[in-house]
């Protein structure tokens, strides 16, 4: 006889369609238009400053670029859902989610710019980590922190974000499932934007959805509209609670859009549609939140305006402060391999201090 | 005869051979309709179809698992890994399965795959994109590393690379990709592997060398002709396993030794190299053996990649204190 | 007045088409606002503008084609300066010899980076030369003897060596150093090696010593054999007389000493052979080749008479006339020298009655013959003046033995001594 093992269900969450019209009552922390204008404001600093890092590879002032544009809801809701004492685990594109902890916009810039100066944090919290390059190994990282949080009773959790791509790595699940047998206080999200570069989602999977990657790994998991402010917020705020009372991890499907190319050299067009692209625009996360906190009457054109004047002004103070950077010591390429350099590598930063000042 | 770049003469190359051999099939991340990220699969799927020419999911343990299972079975998979930097989840295959399963199995199964990856540093590139990592692969026995150094010799070393039973790792040095073009007769002439090329000949003092530091030791040996000073240039190309008599003999020649990596100097090809020289070619040295190498420090951030990398000077100034003795 | 350069697109190859432009010569322009659209051969781009002012001068425009890093816009951004001159790059210099490190434009082909990207033809040569060769000639020392030899001033090359394969030893650079003439070059060090001459000295003009002249031809093949016979060969030298008051009138001397030699092979066939100290063993040859050691004027040189044990006096004589002729003629081939079974070295034409005379390997033995004497001898209680051939044998004691060598030349003797 047949009988049935386990069922699985994703629920899914979304409170603003993409027009900006509630399609239900709103979780309390929205009643205040104020926490929405706050976030709101900061997924528009984040895009001026994207557009601005883009026009700076395009005039060779920086080096190659991960553009973040369409996914400002998604990582702003993260960000602003976090504590400090928290930590994030980044991928390379949640700028949303730093400049809410105090990763200052020249420290993104060095970091793309070529200069480790990028990833030393001066006012975000030592704790967070730098951009993860290797695909899939910060999931590994965030369920360790997690697990020396539940260690020492600390009521911290640990965040990390993947793409779509990224959750074919074996690391991608490995992470979860320890996350699950061990009970973490931990958060995992990817940031489904459709497109591994080239590859799409059809072609890296045959789940029907990414959420459910997380029921293997025995972990609360569910959906929410990335481009809906308002439901990451929701939704990470639950996850937080969650691992803070000792509940265990969960599992967070982002949906979104990758309006930008992979980075700043590719060309998506090579591979993909142009009329994907364009509905992708029509359902963007900006468009939404603007019209909903317009028919609040807590925004207006006119606040639009200075607002994107301060932005624009904050963000060319800070390409002063990269562009002022220069390049960094030789020596500092051996500064910080060790607590304690060994002799050998003294040797060798004399000799390349040396050669330096030969040349 | 065409004039390519060196990463055409890579995709010429595989496509040659996977139109005389339906066995071969190429695969790894963005492969397939984007033609790879540095192009080097350009066309492939266009001519030969999805089947053939595979986007893999994101996963490098998985490209070099799958590949391993694909070549034990009869299929000749050309995998790549995508950046340097990501061959590292690889390691547990390529070593613990590729490298040993003719010999565990007493040749019952072997592994006739190739694994290309980019290598080593020079591209602004973003951190974990500049690794030069051939000395892990060439510890392991059972593993064949070859670094190819023009477009003529990718063409000709990729294809003895796929037609060879045993498993290639086939690191392409990246900022060599596109410097210069050469040309390259498609006609599937394969060049042969464990072979030295000498770039130069010459009778004071012999460069050794491999992938991308071909560009310095030419130019610096160019610089010391100026001064007298007559260097012997060779291209390892097969890294493991060396191709001694190339090496000794120029030795026994020269006098002299210099060797050239952009990898970091320690426990690297060139340590290996400089061991086989004092073993066997001693009492022909009138100079101490000379290494120019990376530092033993990860490739910084692009703003200090010329400081880490050997720079032409860098490797003029160790021929001349391989000159003075 | 700021000239823009179109930049390194991150995905652009050495140049770009302009697809269109977004504002013309008169324009004021903002940061960031895109001034044109151009085309790679991956995408259409667009570029902004990183300065805000007017737009004095377009360099190019729609549709053409610009090399990267060419002047494109010029700009009024009121600081008062003069346009840079309007420089119009030229077109990337194709076939450099030596490809150029910093990146020459930027690449596609990447989703990352900034990849130099050239149609400069690479120019070089590529041999695969898998063969060990030996004996370069160069001399072969380990390094801490390189390292003594160089400290004492002695120099390597003016050596020959007798450890293994010809290396040369510690002991071998103390034996130079201690022989005038063998510090070469060094400034410092000349005064010691030299033996002490107490001669108290006006100041005398230093007279320079002589030049350092490599051996050429015969010298250098003597320099080779003579290295390789003292590495090789246990050399023993026996000496005698062969007694030839007796001799009829008409005896050719040197054909009788080569008929001595068959003699002297026929009783002791070993000495007619060729020895493999590595192997242990040797070839007797029944075929007598007999190498004669001529001086000449380049030095020496040693053709080989061939199988003087079947010729005759007057073939034999024939031969020898030969050999003389080619010597002045120097026309003496390598053939001419190759492979003598045994040596004759007939060297006492001006002085010399005995001698130590060399064997070559793989040769086991070497006749010498000195220059004939009158010598006093004792004869039946009186003395008498008697012509003599003074005879040196050496041989290669690693195969022969003393009392061969005793028979060898008792033949040798008992033969020359006969009348005729």
């Amino acid at each position: 006889m047949r009988t049935t093992a386990a069922k699985f269900e994703i629920p899914y969450t979304q409170y603003l369609d993409p027009n900006g019209k509630p399609n239900g009552p709103l979780p309390a922390f929205a009643k205040d238009p104020k926490v929405l204008v706050g976030m709101y404001k900061w997924m528009a600093q984040v895009r001026v400053f994207d557009t601005k890092a883009i026009a700076l590879q395009r005039t060779g002032q920086l080096g190659t670029y991960a553009s973040c544009l369409g996914h400002e809801a998604t990582h702003v809701g993260i960000g602003a859902a976090m504590l400090r004492e928290d930590a994030f685990f980044p991928m390379y594109r949640e700028y949303g989610v730093q400049f809410q902890r105090g990763v200052h916009m020249h420290e993104v810039l060095l970091f793309w710019g070529g200069d480790e100066r990028g990833n030393c944090f001066k006012d975000a919290p030592a704790h967070d980590f730098a951009w993860c390059v290797p695909i899939a190994t910060q999931f590994h990282h965030a369920a360790g922190a997690a697990t020396a949080f539940k260690y020492r009773k600390e009521k911290r959790v640990a965040v990390t974000v993947i793409g779509d791509g990224g959750t074919s790595q074996g690391d991608f699940y490995e992470a979860m499932n320890c996350a699950g047998a061990w009970k973490l206080p931990a958060v995992f999200i990817t940031c489904n934007n459709k497109w591994a570069i080239s590859v799409p989602l059809s072609a890296q999977t045959s789940c029907e959805t990414l959420a459910q990657k997380g029921i293997a790994a025995g972990i609360h998991s569910e959906q929410v509209d990335g481009n809906d402010i308002v439901a990451m917020r929701d939704v990470m705020d639950k996850a937080l609670a969650r691992a803070r009372n000792g509940e265990g991890a969960t599992f967070i499907e982002a949906l979104t859009y990758r309006l930008s190319d992979h980075t700043t050299a590719d060309d998506a067009r090579r591979y993909r549609d142009a009329a994907e692209v364009e509905d992708a625009k029509t359902k963007e996360p900006m468009i939404r939140t603007r019209k909903y906190l317009e028919s609040i009457g807590a925004w207006d054109a006119k606040q639009e305006e200075a607002w994107l004047a301060e932005c624009a002004a904050k963000v060319d103070a800070e390409v002063l402060v990269y562009k002022a950077a220069g390049k960094p010591p030789v020596a500092s390429m051996f500064d910080h391999m060790f607590a304690n350099l060994p002799e050998r590598l003294a040797r060798q930063r004399d000799e390349c201090v040396a050669n330096e000042e030969h040349h | 005869m065409a004039k390519v770049a060196l990463v055409e003469a890579l995709t010429m190359a595989m496509a040659y051979e996977m139109k005389h051999d339906p066995s071969v099939v190429v695969m790894g991340e963005d492969v397939g309709k984007n033609g790879g990220v540095f192009r080097a699969t350009l066309g492939l799927q266009d001519t030969f179809g999805p089947e053939r020419v595979i986007d893999t999911p994101l996963a490098e343990a998985l490209i070099a698992g799958v590949a391993i299972g694909m070549a034990a079975m009869g299929l000749k998979p050309v995998a790549e890994i995508q950046f340097s930097g990501f061959i590292y989840p690889c390691v547990d295959e390529i070593i613990n399965h590729a490298g040993r399963l003719r010999s565990r199995t007493r040749g019952r199964l072997s592994v006739p795959m190739v694994l290309r990856a980019p290598s080593g540093g020079g591209i602004h590139a973003p951190e974990h994109h500049s690794e030069s990592n051939e000395a892990m692969f060439a510890h392991m026995p059972g593993i064949r590393v070859v670094m190819p150094s023009s477009p003529q010799r990718a063409y000709g070393l990729l294809l003895a690379a796929i037609r060879d039973p045993d498993p290639v790792v086939f690191l392409e040095p990246t900022r060599l990709y596109r410097l210069n073009k050469q040309e390259v007769a498609d006609d599937g002439e394969a060049l042969p592997l464990d072979t030295c090329f000498v770039l130069r000949e010459g009778t004071d003092v012999t460069l050794v060398t491999w992938g991308a530091m071909v560009v310095e030791s030419l130019a610096a040996a160019a610089e010391l002709e100026k001064e007298g000073v007559s260097v012997e240039v060779i291209d390892l190309a097969t890294v493991s396993p060396i191709d001694e008599q190339t090496v000794l003999e120029s030795v026994e020649k020269t006098g002299r030794c210099v060797i050239v990596q952009e990898a970091p100097i320690s426990g690297g090809v060139g340590s290996e190299v400089a061991a086989l020289v004092a073993e066997k070619a001693l009492y022909s040295l009138e100079s101490p053996i000379v290494r120019v190498a990376g530092w033993d420090t990860p490739m910084p951030l692009f703003k200090l990649e010329h400081d880490y990398m050997p720079s032409t000077a860098r490797v003029a100034a160790g021929i001349r204190k391989a000159m003075e003795g | 007045m700021k000239t823009f350069n179109l930049p390194d697109l991150g995905e652009g190859l050495q140049e770009a088409e302009i697809v269109s432009w977004h504002v013309k010569e008169g324009d004021v322009v903002k940061v960031d606002q895109p001034l044109l659209s151009v085309e790679t051969a991956k995408a259409v781009v667009d570029v902004p503008s990183p300065y805000a002012g007017r737009i004095a001068k377009l360099h190019w425009k729609d549709g053409d084609i610009v090399p990267t890093h060419s002047a494109l816009v010029d700009f009024d951004v009121g600081d008062g300066s003069a346009a840079a001159p309007a420089k119009k790059a030229e077109a990337p210099k194709p076939a450099a010899p030596a490809p150029k490190m910093e990146p020459i434009s930027e690449d596609s082909g990447t989703v990352v980076g900034k990849m130099a990207t050239s149609s400069a033809l690479v120019e070089e040569t590529a041999i695969i030369r898998k063969r060990v060769v030996k004996g370069t000639g160069k001399p072969k020392a380990a390094p801490a003897v390189r390292a003594y030899a160089k400290g004492i001033g002695v120099d390597l090359t003016r050596l020959s060596g007798t450890g293994k394969n010809d290396l040369i030893t510690r002991a071998d650079v103390d034996k130079a150093a201690s022989s005038p003439g063998a510090i070469a070059g060094s400034k410092d060090r000349r005064g010691e090696a030299r033996p002490a001459t107490a001669k108290p000295s006006a100041p005398i003009a230093p007279i320079a010593f002589g030049e350092m002249v490599p051996m050429k031809g015969p010298r250098r093949a003597m320099h080779a054999s003579m290295t390789r016979a003292r590495s090789e060969v246990m050399e023993c030298t026996i000496f005698d007389d062969a007694d030839i008051h007796y001799w009829a009138p008409g005896n050719d001397i040197t054909g009788r000493i080569v008929r001595s030699i068959v003699a002297g092979v026929k009783a002791e066939p070993g000495f007619n052979a060729w020895y493999d100290g590595e192997k242990l063993a040797r070839q007797i040859h029944e075929r007598i080749d007999l190498a004669m050691a001529v001086d000449t004027p380049d030095g020496l040189i040693v053709p080989v008479l061939r199988d003087v044990g079947r010729k005759d006096g007057a073939q034999l004589r024939a031969d020898l006339n030969v050999i003389k002729e080619k010597t002045h003629s120097r026309s003496v081939s390598p053939d001419d020298m190759r492979n003598p079974t045994i040596t004759l070295s007939n060297f006492g034409m001006m002085a010399g009655r005995y001698a130590t005379p060399v064997v070559v390997p793989p040769t086991v033995a070497i006749i010498g013959t000195g220059g004939i004497r009158h010598d006093v001898v004792p004869v039946l209680g009186g003395v008498e003046v008697h012509k003599r051939i003074p005879l040196s044998l050496t041989f290669d004691h690693r195969c022969l033995t003393g009392g061969e060598a005793c028979r060898f030349l008792a033949a040798m003797i008992k033969d020359l001594q006969k009348a005729t």
